[in-house]
């Protein structure tokens, strides 16, 4: 699972009003190198959570990102080249998802998170 | 090992001329300490094979199959018991008796959800969620055609799009405009595992719900998915959740078997769903209350014994027939939870798949689908046959069902491939 997918997910259990972000706790992650292409990161920088994505790339040891971003960043090619790899080189294989209101933890297994919810998750409140 | 918690959405048992029989509908398993792998597959595949009364207290016993990465697992399940069994400790399971087995089911009407959407269908967990999941490989080795319209649409898409695939099977689309970005999601974890394996972004998830930030996607596609969900309100669920994880401006493929089959003769090849199920599993209300053995396929007609191969190919490209939708309005305004499509066609079905046996060795989940009746052996052909279930669209029912949806406008519907095709764009 790389960080833009993280950014993206969100608990989606019945009656949490912002399952966003999930919190990550990474037990292993790999780095893959990706080719750069500056047009989709920003292209994609509007969508991105930054305080999400910094934080999750904290919590993989990635800590060259600013705190906060601004579009005039996106001229910057060394602000690119750290953006491009917290987005998408930093992959994690092995940890778990945390609904930041419920606590409920979704795993991430070979890289593949688990979002599917129990039933009485998904429409029942308990 | 593990700790299980297991609750009862309804029950009932045989014993002194009154049926007793439990359905679990949920299950937690906590980890504490082997792979996650385990649980994941776990969670996804069981079926409450056997139950024994317990004469005393009208309480049951409970004698679960699942399958999983280990192997098959037994468990057994008693009142106020913690049983060991193969490494696996079990957490004490509650079974009650109740005179009115449908309580808890139509107790939680919230948010004015209709409860067809609430629970996963046994129908679907049965003959879709576990049939996928026993066949992932196989049916993966049939699946790479692209169909030239889904394709078309995922090239039209500017570059640097965010692609959504719900439903992604073995993943043929991800990555198919290689300038997008995809990720892919289906509820079948075997399926994931193969998508993942190459090299794929990719996580386990229900179309139903679908776990993404409301507006991040700049599109997504449903392809070959809504006619595995069994109510019109799961159907129209998907849809929204197709529609709400998209942008303002962004489109959404669907694509869905037709009742309108090009080759007719496939039609002959399906099992209409008897009565019986139809009115169990998909009927208005809730569930019936059945016993155990009716789960299992002993009482639904064979299919036609034809050639094998047929069944399981994709369709041929070639042959491609556009057909408009301007007769669509026309079957507008039939009835609108009609199972069934204008002039009485039938439109529940299962649709055979057949595992070779050399297929069927690969898995376990083999094993267990036979053992538990979901399966069935055919020699002639040497394989194993599963029935699919699948809810196949008449004309127009997939445009009245989008019709319906906030916040999206239909872009383009067509028929293609006996299949209805819609693009919505959310508004």
């Amino acid at each position: 699972m790389r960080l833009l997918t993280h950014n993206m997910l969100s608990s989606n259990i019945k009656g949490v009003s912002n399952g966003f972000p999930l919190r990550l706790e990474v037990e292993k992650f790999i780095e893959k190198e990706v080719e750069f292409n500056a047009d989709f990161l920003r292209n994609m920088f509007p969508k991105i959570e930054w305080k999400a994505l910094v934080d999750a790339a904290k919590t993989l040891g990635y800590a060259d990102l600013p705190e906060e971003a601004d579009p005039s960043l996106l001229d910057s090619d060394d602000f690119l080249k750290k953006y491009h790899h917290a987005l998408l080189e930093l992959h994690v294989e092995e940890g778990v998802l945390i609904c930041p209101e419920t606590g409920r933890k979704f795993p991430v297994n070979k890289g593949v998170p688990n979002m599917l919810l129990h039933e009485d998750e998904g429409f029942w409140r308990l | 090992m593990y700790a299980y918690e297991l609750r009862f959405q309804r029950y009932f048992c045989q014993q002194k001329g009154v049926s007793y029989a439990a359905k679990i509908f949920s299950w937690t398993a906590a980890l504490q300490s082997t792979s996650n792998e385990q649980i994941l597959r776990l969670n996804r595949s069981y079926s409450v094979s056997n139950i024994v009364p317990n004469t005393d207290h009208c309480r049951a016993i409970l004698c679960i199959q699942m399958s999983s990465s280990l192997g098959l697992l037994k468990l057994h399940k008693g009142l106020h018991s913690t049983i060991q069994s193969d490494g696996v400790e079990s957490s004490a399971v509650e079974v009650e008796q109740t005179p009115q087995p449908r309580k808890l089911q139509s107790a939680n009407h919230d948010n004015g959800c209709p409860s067809s959407v609430k629970f996963t269908p046994d129908i679907e967990k049965k003959y879709v969620h576990h049939v996928y999941d026993a066949i992932a490989p196989h049916f993966s080795s049939t699946r790479f055609a692209k169909w030239p319209k889904v394709a078309s649409f995922l090239n039209s898409l500017v570059p640097g799009s965010v692609i959504l695939d719900a439903g992604c099977g073995n993943g043929k689309y991800l990555g198919f405009n290689p300038h997008c970005y995809y990720v892919g999601c289906d509820i079948s974890a075997p399926l994931i595992d193969i998508c993942a394996g190459r090299g794929h972004e990719v996580l386990v998830a229900d179309a139903v719900n679908l776990p993404y930030r409301t507006d991040f996607g700049d599109a997504a596609i449903s392809i070959a998915v809504l006619h595995h969900l069994s109510t019109e309100g799961r159907r129209r669920k998907a849809i929204e959740e197709l529609v709400r994880v998209v942008r303002k401006g962004g489109l959404v493929l669907i694509t869905v078997w037709a009742v309108e089959q090009e080759d007719r003769s496939l039609l002959t090849k399906w099992t209409p769903l008897a009565c019986k199920y139809e009115e169990e599993w998909i009927g208005p209300g809730s569930p019936r209350l059945r016993s155990p053995s009716a789960a299992t396929l002993e009482s639904i007609p064979e299919t036609e014994e034809k050639s094998l191969c047929h069944d399981n190919e994709e369709k041929a490209p070639e042959e491609s027939k556009d057909r408009g939708l301007d007769s669509a309005s026309e079957v507008n305004n039939n009835s609108l939870a009609s199972s069934n499509g204008k002039n009485g066609n039938h439109q529940e079905y299962f649709i055979p798949w057949h595992l070779p046996y050399h297929r069927a060795e690969v898995s376990g989940a083999s094993a267990t689908a036979l053992a538990s009746g979901l399966a069935k052996k055919d020699d002639k052909k040497g394989a194993v046959v599963y029935n699919r279930y699948y809810h196949v669209f008449a004309e127009g029912e997939l445009e009245r069902l989008a019709t319906g949806i906030d916040h999206a406008v239909i872009r383009d519907q067509f028929y293609d491939k006996s299949n209805w095709c819609i693009i919505l764009e959310k508004t």
